[in-house]
């Protein structure tokens, strides 16, 4: 074989050959034994991308302070945090949707640890009405799902925005194609508000989306964001933490009818006024639906974001590395501290709910 | 001298039966036989596991599972319901026929572009460029069946969707719009045509170096008689070399089907992800079989019953089959036109 | 030799519809190598521009944090992934490919053929969900180094296997006689001889593997997992990152610094592929010159 144009004879070759081999070996060997601290914890956290965002926050001021936990954040959507939890493929799998009671049968190990409290808002993209905030209902949005109203000019559209100049346009309906917490929540609104919808589609992570010409499929919350971006005249349904985002692209942010007829906005004060009359119904295992509280001020979807964390824990490193971080998110001062959860627009969980908490996370071992 | 142990001989009709199987069976040749044999069983296994896998949900779905375009998980917060002998959630139903459409219409969109440009690239290379500039120019074309399919994916949702959606489908809608399927809403980019242009990009190097290939060994004898007969360089081309290798033309272009039937990456990046719904035009949204198995495992895990898990094997299994039967087809024609394929192929 | 290239009469002496139909079939002919030649082009300018505009030395420098960060975890985990299971593949190609060439008599050889080429064909993601419900699920591995690897070895098989036949069967046969005749048995002539020789083709297939390794994603989704940080040294029940998952996942989030990681995971996969792929060229090039061993062989005299 030739090198630098001198033909290389068998002996050289094979030296060549040897040296390569080894410097390789010291290159990866090097590499890799950066890594190889003994006694390092490394927690796997997958799921949610509602919640995405504020474990980004959380991560790196956790593991600042604490060097023997590696903590890796994925945002794949709430049904895989549900079911790579479950099989014992990720340690945390973070959920908008709590576990279903087939799935806890199945899984009776699971724990649903409520972190915090977020909400959901539902987004368009009409031009010029963006920065106004249209009034939507839950039977209004599923007629929408259902391909029953299609024009933005509908009667019942019109009818909850009185005096508002709606285009005569198609709606691009655009929802989640993975196995989606957003769609849970966003469902179960629909379904609670609407007795059509809950009788034909029911809720879930996923359901069966009736076929509407247009419609589109996205990937995670961003995807979603992606979608209404590039489509004019489409409504979308997206998670409080990316408000930021939708804001600074100038996309609409609508209002929704409450259990109480009033039409409000996704903000801290409407999300708490909805939390306490719900959170009292709280039960021990903290599987409950937060959805279409009653009451004026009520933000219609709210939803605690579930930690789902196996309650066997392989060894008692892991178990303790589990504990302490999830005990430090659910604290005050910890991860639900407002320099956190003012930045994605989150509420804290109210006392009664972190004793619920804390008393699942002990029973981690 | 003699020895007190007799020595038997360890071959030849008088060694033992044992001695004689031995040094049978543990030559070089059987050993790399074994090996060679593992390799093909490991494909064996593949299909052979599917189908032991799928066999609840096959039975489950019988032939509605390609015939009717519904996949419906069922309630997943409800409980399990016993259905023709098996457990399912409630409404659970698994018809893919939007995804087979899906397959086979993107594939077929990518053969229609890619065999036109991949044969006139291989006339052009093999003809019409002096044999220094060959090997740099081929690379060029083979380049592009190189670069991965995550590549292309990221390729086309960053720059060609944007350009598609905004400027040429709008104009296509408008100019061509009396042809059938070339109409109506002109969709937001992501589609049949946009994943039908990525694919053929893709499988484009394998009909070109092929043919290529093909061509440059073709005997002088065809040339020289047209030659003989007057024809010019392309009339030689096209009425008389082209036609004697239309047998490797046909198996690389089978080849490249197969190819663009199992491509995942550049096609979920692009196609917009289609649920239960059959393309009414060519810029509409759709969804392939490889694409769908990705962003639907995780999804069908939640599914207690296990039902949902196993229909996505079964996808995975017609998909494995129908890329088997077309590359056998593909492998056969090039045996027996006698062309073993380049190296890159 | 003697036959020099036919001599075409010049196109200005044909007739009208001759000379169209000629011109306009080269014509067509330069547009699409041109269209190829221009996507190809576009292609690797955006990968490069935009590659190029993300880099800096922290990349090379950090692990992957939450959406931003560095690209070293992937790094690593992608070579670590298609070493390791190029050091699975290639003996079993290797020995399956001197099958093939040395004992094409009977029924075996032409089957094994036949099966390895219907393997190249298979659907990457069939390969990953086989390798999800077998190593990660059945087995306990979890997302893991070695469901990983032994995924892309499935898919490096058959390449392997077929460019190690070629080029095995490109040795003189003169060669393999001498040896014969010098007594040595199956084994010896296989590998200390034909093996040796054939190196550069068969090292060509074993880089063609690679870059191919590099470039997968599907089968690593439901195999490798995803991590932040460098690999621990565990073989299973520890995910590994790679590179084309963050080209895949990254670019769909709404923050500049997971676009950046994207284009810049793209710019190293697309940069490694076009290497090997110079490489292997070259060392073809090389190759082609191996009719002309004897020659060469005589004037180094």
């Amino acid at each position: 074989m030739l090198l630098f144009g001198r033909t290389l004879s068998f002996p050289s070759r094979r030296l060549f050959l040897a040296g390569a081999v080894f410097a390789l070996t010291l290159a990866l060997g090097g590499l890799v034994g950066t890594s190889w601290a003994a006694g390092d914890v490394n927690i796997l956290e997958t799921g949610s991308s509602l919640v995405y965002p504020l474990f980004n926050l959380w991560v790196p001021d956790y593991t600042g302070a604490h060097s023997d936990v590696k903590i890796t954040t994925q945002s794949t959507g709430s049904g895989t945090g549900i079911s790579q939890a479950s099989e014992g493929l990720a340690q945390i799998g973070t959920s908008d949707a709590y576990m279903a009671d087939a799935l806890l049968k199945q899984h009776p190990d699971m724990l649903n640890i409520p972190l915090c409290i977020s909400s959901q808002m539902v987004n368009y993209n009409v031009p010029n009405l963006n920065s106004s905030h249209l009034k939507l209902s839950g039977p209004v949005l599923a007629g929408i799902y259902q391909g029953k109203i299609t024009k933005w000019d509908d009667p019942q559209i019109a009818a909850l925005n009185k005096g508002v100049a709606l285009p005569d346009h198609e709606i691009i309906p655009v929802h989640r194609s993975d196995g989606s917490g957003d769609t849970f929540i966003f469902t179960q609104y629909l379904a609670f508000s609407t007795p059509d919808w809950s009788n034909s589609l029911s809720y879930g992570t996923t359901i069966s989306w009736p076929a509407i010409s247009g419609e589109l499929g996205a990937q995670g919350n961003q995807g979603m964001i992606t979608a209404i971006q590039g489509n004019p005249y489409s409504i979308a349904y997206i998670g409080t933490s990316y408000m930021d985002s939708i804001d600074k692209d100038g996309l609409g942010t609508s209002m929704l009818q409450n259990k109480d007829g009033k039409f409000v906005l996704p903000t801290p004060k409407t999300a708490a006024a909805a939390a306490g009359v719900m959170v009292p119904k709280t039960p021990a295992d903290e599987r409950v639906s937060l959805i279409f509280a009653p009451g004026p001020d009520s933000y219609p979807i709210i939803n605690y974001e579930y930690a789902i964390v196996n309650s066997k824990q392989p060894s008692a490193d892991m178990a303790n590395a589990l504990r302490d971080f999830l005990t430090w998110a659910i604290s005050p001062s910890g991860g639900n501290a407002s320099k956190f959860l003012a930045q994605v627009h989150f509420s804290p969980l109210p006392a009664s709910v972190v004793k619920l908490s804390a008393a699942q996370i002990a029973k981690i071992q | 001298m003699s020895t007190t142990v007799s020595t038997l001989p360890d071959s030849g009709p008088s060694a033992p039966f044992l001695a004689r199987l031995q040094k049978r069976l543990f030559t070089f040749r059987s050993f790399t036989a074994l090996l060679g044999l593992m390799l093909a069983g490991i494909l064996v296994m593949i299909v052979v596991f599917l189908c032991i896998y799928a066999w609840p949900a096959v039975r489950l779905n019988g032939w509605g599972f390609v015939i009717k375009s519904n996949w419906n998980l069922g309630s997943l917060y409800a409980n399990p319901i016993t259905s023709h002998g098996q457990q399912i959630l409630p409404g659970a139903e698994y018809g893919i026929l939007f995804l087979i459409v899906g397959t086979l219409l993107s594939t077929l969109i990518a053969l229609l572009i890619a065999v036109p440009v991949g044969v006139g690239a291989a006339l052009f290379l093999a003809e019409a460029v002096p044999a220094m500039m060959r090997t740099w120019l081929s690379f060029l074309v083979e380049l592009l069946a190189a670069i991965p399919s995550v590549v292309y994916g990221l390729w086309g949702y960053v720059v060609v969707i944007p350009f598609l959606g905004h400027y040429v489908f709008p104009l296509m809608t408008k100019y061509l719009g009396f042809i059938p399927f070339f109409s109506g809403p002109a969709g937001s980019g992501y589609g049949l045509l946009t994943s039908g242009l990525v694919l053929a990009l893709m499988i484009v190097p394998l009909i070109t170096a092929t043919l290529r290939d093909a061509l440059l060994t073709l005997s002088s004898t065809l040339r020289e008689g047209a030659v003989a007969l007057g024809a010019s360089r392309f009339e030689a081309l096209w009425t008389v070399m082209l036609p004697s290798v239309r047998r490797v033309l046909i198996g690389s272009c089978i080849l490249a089907t197969g190819r663009a039937l199992g491509e995942t990456m550049a096609v979920l990046m692009v196609s917009g992800n289609a649920l239960n719904y059959l393309p009414n035009n060519i810029y509409s949204p759709i969804s392939t079989m490889a694409a769908f198995i990705v962003s639907q495992l995780d999804s069908a895990l939640q599914d207690p019953t296990g039902m949902a898990i196993r229909s996505i094997s079964e996808v995975a299994l017609v998909l494995c089959v129908i890329s088997v039967i077309v590359n056998s087809l593909a492998r056969l024609l090039l045996y027996y036109a006698g062309r073993q394929t380049s190296v890159v192929v | 030799m003697a036959t020099a290239a036919a001599e075409f009469p010049s196109v200005g002496g044909l007739s009208l519809r001759r000379r169209i139909f000629a011109y306009l079939g080269w014509t067509l002919c330069a547009l699409a190598f041109l269209l190829l030649s221009g996507a190809m082009i576009w292609i690797l300018s955006m990968v490069f521009l935009r590659g190029l505009s993300a880099l800096s030395l922290g990349i090379l420098t950090h692990t992957t944090e939450g959406t931003g960060g560095g690209l070293l975890n992937a790094i690593e985990g992608s070579l670590l992934l298609a070493f390791v299971g190029i050091l699975f593949a290639a003996p079993l190609g290797l020995a399956a490919g001197i099958y093939l060439a040395e004992y094409d008599t009977g029924a075996l050889a032409p089957t094994i053929r036949f099966f390895n080429d219907v393997m190249v064909g298979l659907p990457s993601i069939v390969v990953g969900y086989f390798g999800y419900v077998t190593m990660v699920s059945t087995l306990g591995w979890n997302f893991s180094l070695l469901a990983g690897s032994i995924a892309l070895a499935i898919i490096a098989l058959p390449y392997i296997c077929r460019t190690s036949e070629m080029a095995i069967r490109q040795v003189p046969r003169s060669m393999r006689e001498a040896a014969f005749a010098l007594g040595a048995s199956d084994s010896r002539v296989a590998l200390s001889i034909c093996v040796p020789i054939a190196m550069p083709g068969v090292l060509t297939g074993i880089l063609l593997a690679l870059a191919i390794a590099i470039g997968e994603t599907a089968p690593l989704i439901y195999t490798a997992g995803w991590t932040d940080y460098l690999w621990t040294g565990h073989f299973t029940k520890e995910p590994v990152a790679y590179l084309t998952y963050v080209i895949w996942a990254f670019i769909s989030e709404p923050f500049d610094s997971a676009h950046a990681l994207a284009y810049a995971a793209a710019f190293f996969v697309t940069l490694f592929v076009l290497i090997i792929g110079v490489l292997s060229r070259l060392a073809l090039d090389e190759n082609a010159g191996w009719k002309n061993w004897a020659k060469r062989g005589a004037k180094h005299k």
